[in-house]
């Protein structure tokens, strides 16, 4: 998501006050608790809420593996917005006048304790749009003894779709989502697109039939909230609009995949084996030269790449 | 049905309604009207609306077909975001009133072509 | 609020429902996002145009009789009813232009940007692409139709 103040970001206010939604399974109790929590230059809403649960309650749960928005634990909802609380610099969210920071966990996922909630809804509508390469012989994939051949510009038309980290924030923003539990939501929806458009794939008609439903993609509205959140810069909404044509002319009879990609199979010209020089400069530190020359490396090159 | 042919029918009647209701408020517009009316009020006067029946009944007839299916089908959409359990109720409504509605509004134009 | 049973706690069902998602466009409190927007104002022009597409259909079966068409008339004179068929034509004229938007977007893909290696600032293709001007436009057309509406409704 695009941050206004990109690679400028003011001081944070000394101390916040964390709202923190919190709610307790066995009573069933939902209720807000407010924390005051002592900043630092750089601190992340993360850093906050651990040093909640460090300092002032123990009992405060979140999700959180990687603290650096690879693994998609921690969204959650700050100050009304589905975000990544280890991507969040409190200093984006607070400010001296208003130095409240709101924490929701995430909407449309059921709520499991605090700030936790339970992704297997997710992950299943995720699992039924088959998130792998599908070949007509899958033998192909499982048994695999060559790559598939690909060209960047076929590798760009995936590629951005492919950074999905599964955090949820795009369902959790999505105003279908909102109400009808069945929908597929924008993140299962871009993957069922990101493997369609897949030049190495084949499945394109089993996805069409699973998304082409009356909770698939034609509940989409194009809100585009899914891609104004996306901490990955994924654009499920772009890729949900495509898959429609692709789902509408298909229903015509008027798309077809272009091109499949042919598996790599083996090299038309065997490689050179050649004897490795090590460097007799700038050694690395702890090279033993005179192991070296005792154990040689052999390095296969193509015949094209020697006489570059 | 599948969902995209219901889908696909809602894009094609929203084409054929920018064009069909163009021409119906068009209608209304005194000097480009091709019922002309002297005024805005007098476009809704009992000769020009029976014009409007006599001589462009077949707009009339498509429009309030495409029209139907397009709302009744746009709030069946919402009505399934509502309650997705109900689909089958939901689905049954919607037939049901867009038959009534159509078959309500047509009898009025045959009613004025028959008199 | 409904919960279900899940070994010992229960879970919390988290969703702000139809009239939430459908009514309030600040639902998501997110910069940079006129599409939800639109989405809620497509969403009720259509049903208010659906509301009148329904009367309308009644009403108009009075034609057929000459004396109840001028009395139904008479009854629907008045300066409320000119006021609410004002809000229905500006209805129509949003519903109908960021319709055509839509089609364009939904039905044949276009105006959402190319897939590409995401840069800093990290605003997606869809947000500042083809159907961005177009909503602007969309917008910008709609208040002009709706005053133009007006003028000929009222001073016609």
């Amino acid at each position: 998501m695009a941050e206004k103040e990109w690679g400028r970001l003011p001081e944070p206010p000394r101390e916040v006050v964390l709202r923190v939604k919190r709610y307790d399974p066995e009573r069933g109790r939902t209720w807000w608790q407010e924390y005051r929590v002592p900043t630092y230059r750089g601190m992340t809403v993360l850093d906050a809420l651990l040093w909640v649960k460090e300092n002032a309650d123990p009992s405060l749960s979140m999700r959180y593996s990687c603290r650096m928005g690879v693994c998609g634990s921690c969204g959650v909802v700050v100050n009304g917005v589905p975000r990544l609380a280890c991507q969040t610099q409190i200093a984006a969210v607070a400010s001296r006048e208003n130095p409240v920071v709101t924490v929701e966990p995430l909407h449309n996922h059921p709520v499991v304790r605090d700030l936790v909630t339970d992704f297997t809804a997710f992950f299943e509508k995720h699992r039924r749009i088959i998130p792998h390469i599908v070949r007509r012989d899958m033998r192909e994939v499982e048994e695999a003894e060559y790559e598939f051949l690909m060209t960047p510009d076929e590798h760009l038309s995936i590629y951005q779709y492919s950074l999905c980290i599964m955090c949820g924030l795009c369902y959790s923003a999505c105003p279908v989502a909102a109400s009808d539990p069945e929908y597929l939501g924008p993140q299962a929806l871009a993957q069922a697109y990101r493997f369609i458009v897949d030049v190495r794939d084949e499945g394109y008609d089993r996805r069409i039939a699973i998304v082409d439903t009356e909770h698939g993609c034609h509940r989409c509205h194009f809100a585009a909230t899914c891609s104004a959140v996306c901490p990955k810069d994924v654009d499920p909404a772009a890729a949900i609009q495509r898959l429609r044509r692709i789902v509408f002319l298909r229903r015509l009879g008027l798309w077809r995949k272009r091109k499949v990609a042919p598996l790599a199979g083996p090299l038309e010209k065997p490689l050179r084996r050649i004897r490795a020089e090590y460097p007799r400069h700038n050694l690395v530190e702890g090279a033993d030269p005179e192991r070296q020359a005792r154990e040689p490396v052999d390095i296969d090159f193509r015949e094209e790449w020697l006489r570059e | 049905m599948r969902a995209s042919t219901l889908q696909l029918l809602q894009y094609l009647s929203a084409m054929a309604l920018v064009v069909l209701l163009g021409f119906h408020i068009i209608e209304r517009v005194p000097g480009l009207s091709p019922l002309t009316p002297e005024s805005y009020e007098e476009s809704l006067s009992y000769e020009v609306v029976r014009r409007a029946y006599k001589e462009y009944w077949w707009v009339l007839a498509l429009l309030l077909a495409a029209a139907l299916f397009h709302g009744l089908n746009g709030l069946r959409g919402i009505l399934l975001e509502w309650r997705p359990a109900a689909h089958r109720v939901i689905n049954l409504v919607f037939v049901a009133a867009f038959i009534a509605l159509l078959a309500y509004g047509l009898r009025t134009i045959a009613l004025h072509l028959a008199g | 609020m409904a919960s279900e049973e899940r070994g010992r706690g229960r879970l919390l069902h988290n969703m702000p429902g139809l009239l939430q998602a459908s009514l309030n466009p600040w639902l998501v409190r997110v910069r940079n996002n006129p599409e939800r927007l639109a989405f809620v104002l497509h969403r009720v022009t259509g049903v208010i145009i659906l509301a009148y597409l329904v009367a309308h259909i009644f009403v108009t079966s009075a034609t057929v009789d000459e004396a109840l068409w001028e009395s139904v008339m008479g009854a629907l004179s008045g300066p409320l009813s000119r006021v609410g068929e004002w809000i229905v034509a500006g209805a129509v004229i949003f519903h109908g232009l960021n319709g055509i938007r839509l089609i364009l977007v939904e039905f044949l893909g276009l105006g959402v940007g190319r897939p590409e290696r995401p840069k800093p600032p990290y605003v997606p293709p869809s947000l500042r692409s083809g159907q961005r001007k177009g909503l602007y436009l969309v917008f910008a057309l709609s208040l002009a139709g709706w005053a133009l509406a007006g003028v000929i409704m009222f001073a016609g």
